[in-house]
């Protein structure tokens, strides 16, 4: 299994490119995460010298009115030779094939890829692989991976986006109150629900608005038992501030096992303090209405 | 029975008109055929699982044959949802019950799981396979994708704009299907788990809880920014996309979809039956000037149960189309009965009541061959023949002289307090 790290910000990649088998950077419009053009150029570059990876995400859905620049990015996309291009709107498998990236392609429909069926589907479409959804159990993800080992990649630590919207939230809300605020790309807004006090962050940019979990994902506890299945662990660094966590948590992942898996969650959980959290691995959601709701 | 586009001899179907499909939603048998004697040329359903809305009433399998049944005669089409972003274990028992839909002569399931796609192609060819707005299908390539998987319909997300949709259109011969009406997930579909994280209600798996419509403070770092006088909230208004028809119908697009599994036989009859006049007009006529577009806007605002407005078609959300400080729909009160029968000879009908009303009231009756006549209530009685002055019972039977001929499905609104 691959260690791979999304960079939130270029300052990253010299900390923690010597831990990481690669990493993953966006632009705006395509992504959650804006890096320039050049910047890209620059992190590309310097991973190949380095024999690091590197990977591109395109997390939004597009436009038919972005479809034109959605090309001109693949251009340079294509230039880049990159080694994966991460998607979430199924019309890059159709624009990808025009430009031979389409066996670079990393399904990543955040959400709705919970099932075997759908994963093998969409892999024998001819893709590289795909992130299962962060929403099911551990159980689930072990059925999953053990139908296509070594084509599965997951999330393994950060926040987990619950949420993502087309709609400007925060100007139109600044809007309705009449409130002069600097909202746009701000990593430290959140939201606490009027009964309940989960800090959930929330970020708008030129594409609207996402939300996160109040918690940090991490799951040094299972990834022993899941890594030999497993194609690439990624670390996402949205709303994680603290660059030396970051670079601990890849490292950990690399050389975590059985005999020392206890050790490192003690040390990362007393020296950072984030509410971490197993996620949905040992909590399935249900499906219909509690009695008591 | 209202003749909308097709042609038909002794009630079976003579010749299918070309025009848009008008297609409906419904919570139960009776909804669903509401929606078909007010006009929809399609309802889409959903059975006992594999379905969002899951506290909709939802069609068990004896329900959905006899929807079928009934349909058949109108030229109507049924469509099934089979919608919900599946898990492994959901899955079970999948395939005998596309094989029993298509048995009973469903046209179509409505499906997110990719992976069901060559399923119903190879073992259930008769079912259309359409694919639902869970996938958030906002462009032409993602259509292209689609179409290559299989789909015989696609259903655009609700965050295209008019314009990108002819776009869309003009560059695919695969059907679309664009929501024209209801309710709107304020998060791209299929891409929302607030519920997950605040209720363990999975938002995929028809239990969301609709936490976009809750209220939330907002916080920059450990300062409080939000104003506690107007909280933070994701609501949207609800789509009404009245003034787009003709565009569509121009654009080519296969479907005109309503939303609202979960409305009532008034809300789907007035919203069903306003579209398919409106339809109808612009095929007949070729346009719809300002007045006749104001007319249907009114009808269309009899059914409302929360403020609406064009969504995305127009462009941008801003917040004039959110609500803020309302969590929810309201109720109307408007609806005050159903009619069951009516005898022609006394000029009695027989109603169902829904909401309070009186004995002077005037009340305004629409229904498929009726268009909001009003007569005053001069004469009510209870099945025992006692005149009753105050109907305030939901459910009872109540007999009402109506001055004018109506029919079973027929409805009664109260348009004047006297």
């Amino acid at each position: 299994m691959e260690i791979i790290v999304t960079l939130r910000k270029k300052e990253l990649l010299e900390k923690v490119l010597p831990v990481v088998d690669g990493v993953i950077v966006g632009k705006d419009f395509t992504s959650s995460y804006h890096l320039s053009l050049d910047d890209i150029s620059y992190v590309n570059k310097y991973c190949k010298d380095n024999n690091k990876k590197v990977y591109i995400v395109l997390d939004n859905f597009i436009n038919e009115e972005e479809l034109n620049s959605l090309k001109e990015y693949f251009n340079f996309i294509k230039e880049l030779n990159v080694d994966g291009i991460y998607f979430h709107d199924l019309g890059i498998m159709d624009i990808a094939k025009n430009y031979g990236l389409f066996n670079k392609l990393i399904y990543d429909g955040k959400t709705v890829l919970c099932n075997s069926l759908d994963t093998t589907f969409i892999l024998n479409k001819g893709i590289d692989s795909v992130v299962l959804s962060r929403e099911i159990t551990l159980k689930e993800i072990k059925d999953i991976i053990h139908c296509n080992a070594g084509k599965v990649d997951l999330q393994i630590f950060g926040h987990l986006r619950m949420s993502y919207s087309k709609r400007k939230f925060l100007k139109n809300y600044f809007n309705e109150i009449n409130k002069e605020y600097d909202y746009l790309n701000k990593e430290t807004l959140y939201l606490v629900e009027e009964k309940r006090d989960y800090k959930m962050p929330i970020v708008e940019d030129g594409n609207g608005t996402y939300i996160y979990t109040d918690y940090v994902l991490e799951m040094f506890n299972e990834i022993c038992d899941l890594k030999t299945y497993l194609k690439r662990g990624i670390v996402d660094t949205l709303f994680i501030e603290n660059d030396s966590l970051i670079v601990e948590v890849c490292r950990d992942y690399r050389r975590i096992s059985q005999a020392n898996k206890n050790f490192i969650i003690e040390n990362i959980h007393h020296n950072y303090k984030y509410d971490y959290s197993s996620g949905y691995l040992y909590q399935r959601t249900n499906i219909v209405k509690n009695e008591q709701d | 029975m209202i003749i909308h586009q097709d042609i038909y001899i002794k009630g079976q179907i003579l010749l299918r008109m070309n025009k848009i499909e008008l297609l409906a939603p419904a919570k139960d048998l009776n909804k669903a055929k509401i929606a078909i004697m007010y006009g929809a040329d399609a309802v889409y359903v959903g059975g006992k699982f594999y379905s969002l809305r899951s506290r909709a009433s939802n069609f068990d399998l004896d329900d959905l044959k006899q929807l079928v049944d009934f349909a058949k005669p109108y030229g109507a089409r049924i469509f099934v949802t089979v919608n919900i972003v599946f898990h492994d274990d959901d899955y079970f028992g999948i395939r005998e019950y596309l094989k029993y839909l298509e048995s009973i002569g469903v046209s179509a399931v409505i499906v997110s799981s990719m992976a069901l796609i060559p399923i119903i192609k190879k073992e259930t060819p008769k079912l259309e396979c359409h694919i639902s707005t869970q996938l958030s299908s906002m462009n032409s390539s993602a259509v292209n994708t689609l179409k290559e998987f299989g789909a015989d319909r696609i259903v655009l997300a609700r965050e295209a704009g008019m314009d990108e949709i002819e776009k869309i259109s003009s560059q695919t011969n695969v059907p679309l299907e664009v929501f024209i009406h209801g309710g709107m997930c304020s998060n791209y579909s299929g891409r929302c788990v607030l519920s997950n994280r605040m209720t363990l209600r999975d938002a995929n798996r028809g239990g969301c809880a609709h936490s976009c419509r809750w209220k939330y403070h907002l916080f920059d770092s450990d300062e409080i920014i939000s104003n506690p006088n107007c909280l933070m909230s994701m609501s949207s208004k609800d789509l009404r996309a009245s003034a787009y028809i003709q565009r569509m119908i121009k654009a080519n697009i296969a479907s005109l979809k309503i939303e609202g599994r979960m409305k009532s036989e008034y809300y789907i009859g007035q919203v069903v039956k306003t579209y398919r006049k409106m339809i109808d007009e612009i095929y007949e006529k070729g346009s719809l000037d300002e007045d006749r577009l104001n007319y249907y806007d009114n009808e269309l605002s009899k059914a409302e149960n929360r403020p609406s407005d064009d969504g995305f078609l127009s462009g941008d959300c801003d917040n004039s189309k959110h609500l803020y400080g309302i969590n929810g729909a309201g109720v109307s009160h408007d609806y005050v009965a159903y009619v069951h029968n009516y005898d022609e000879l006394k000029s009695i009908a027989e109603i169902e009541v829904k909401n309070i009303f009186k004995k002077d009231d005037v009340i305004e009756v629409f229904g498929p061959d009726i268009d909001n006549k009003q007569f005053k209530i001069e004469y009510m009685f209870d099945e025992d023949w006692n005149e009753v002055t105050l109907a305030n019972k939901p459910t009872q039977i109540l007999y009402v002289r109506i001055p004018f001929k109506v029919k079973n499905a027929d409805m009664f609104r109260k348009v004047s307090i006297s």
